[in-house]
């Protein structure tokens, strides 16, 4: 009874739901050669008024440029954004790459740029939301143990764009977008399995593989 | 309500007082939220300002807090403290955006240190909104300040040798708005929720003050002219 108790929990474990995925990307002037020895840096856009793109997106996609390439160093966002505080912040986060040039005026901004050896700058702009649910589940207590019976479900979607900024020319040389979207159950018989479609996570790696390629001719 | 559910409890006394206290905790925890704002806030990359500044934080504005009771059936009573993150926000910014800054905490330190003015930084307002109330996923905090540029004479009562805010002119006076937010799906707590956008409105309120301070008017031709105030 263990064994098979065991067995139908791996098995459902292993299990996630379904994710489409949809790519698009238009881009121009990649490095030939790759990427050798400069930085880039991963910023977020803060500045919708109901919603912020995710740190921990933003960090996931850095994870998985760094992975793929070894030589190219991507600059933590926290770390980027406090060290130039008070130029990325919401209010002040230049919204085109001419506004950079504006701030390059400043020589204590020149300054930290050129110190951070910075090649590209990517914007990603974008959230992960929950766009409908159903089903329902009862959970109960009892002298003998407790246990729920039921079913859920809903779906998740995760639309995200990336602007790519050539630095050195002062230039956007790039728009890469991730569309994906999937359903998560949850069903319920005395133990609720939930089986989670990898929304965000595909969105990530579908991004961070385009970058990477656009990035590290290697890939 | 206490009383009812403890009757029909079959409890002892000393059982019966430790009942009470856990249920009124409970109920206490479930209907108040208090956050000390904290946060880590940098030092800004700037260009100092060439003059010299006294900084003065009134004791309301080092004890600043928003206190709001609950009214209805569901609410929740909210205190945020945000005096001493303002604290330490503020006395980190100005001693970068100005090149040199003294912070006075007495008559004697007016007498002793020679600034060009003093600035005095006050808060006239904080708002925050929860998604409780406004069904909007993310939570918000509003600030609203008044700053004052005055001589240091302005505010010097030499026959009582105190401070004295009472009938000061300041040559600039301007107020300063200030947003942060955070997104529910980021936290996972109101209490982390709403510190984080006090931070995030912290940060904005720097941002905007250094962004805006030469257009105050007034501010550039003291810039210009630090010894003659306007």
């Amino acid at each position: 009874m263990k064994v098979y108790r065991m067995v139908f929990l791996i098995g459902a474990a292993s299990l996630g739901g379904c994710v489409t995925a949809n790519v698009d990307e238009m881009t121009f002037d990649a490095p030939v050669a790759g990427m050798v020895d400069g930085s880039i840096v991963i910023l977020g856009r803060r500045h919708a008024p109901d919603y912020d793109t995710e740190p921990d997106f933003i960090d996931c996609i850095g994870d998985q440029i760094r992975r793929g390439d070894e030589r190219i160093t991507v600059i933590p966002e926290p770390q980027f954004v406090d060290s130039l505080y008070p130029w990325f912040e919401p209010r002040t986060a230049p919204l085109s790459v001419e506004n950079v040039g504006r701030l390059m005026i400043l020589p204590s901004v020149a300054n930290k740029l050129s110190e951070l050896n910075l090649d590209y700058m990517i914007w990603i702009d974008g959230r992960t939301q929950d766009t409908n649910s159903s089903g329902s589940m009862t959970c109960g207590v009892g002298p003998t143990g407790a246990g729920c019976f039921g079913f859920g479900t809903w779906g998740t979607e995760s639309e995200y764009e990336a602007t790519i900024w050539n630095f050195n020319d002062g230039a956007e040389v790039g728009k890469m977008s991730a569309l994906t979207s999937g359903q998560s159950y949850m069903p319920a018989v005395v133990v609720p399995i939930p089986i989670i479609a990898p929304v965000q996570d595909t969105a990530c790696e579908s991004l961070g593989t385009q970058l990477l390629q656009y990035l590290s001719a290697e890939s | 309500m206490v009383e009812r559910l403890l009757g029909s409890m079959t409890l002892g006394l000393s059982a019966k007082r430790l009942a009470a206290l856990f249920i009124l905790l409970f109920v206490v925890a479930c209907t108040s939220r208090e956050v000390v704002v904290e946060g880590a806030f940098p030092t800004p990359l700037i260009d100092p300002v060439p003059v010299s500044v006294g900084i003065l934080f009134t004791q309301e504005f080092r004890e600043h807090e928003l206190i709001d009771d609950a009214t209805g059936r569901g609410e929740v009573s909210w205190r945020v403290s945000t005096g001493s993150a303002q604290v330490d926000f503020w006395s980190t910014l100005f001693p970068a955006f100005f090149q040199n800054v003294v912070f006075i905490n007495s008559y004697e330190d007016l007498e002793t240190y020679d600034v060009d003015a003093v600035l005095i930084p006050e808060v006239s307002e904080v708002q925050y909104a929860i998604p409780l109330y406004t069904s909007v996923k993310v939570y918000e905090i509003w600030m609203r300040y008044q700053l004052s540029l005055v001589e240091p004479e302005q505010i010097m009562d030499a026959d009582n040798k105190t401070i004295n805010l009472e009938n000061m002119q300041a040559f600039a006076e301007w107020p300063l708005t200030a947003y942060g937010k955070t997104p529910t799906a980021f936290m996972q707590s109101d209490v982390d929720a709403v510190n984080l956008a006090a931070v995030m409105a912290l940060r904005d309120a720097g941002a905007n003050f250094i962004t805006s301070f030469a257009r105050v008017p007034g501010v550039m031709d003291w810039i210009e002219n630090p010894e003659v105030a306007q």
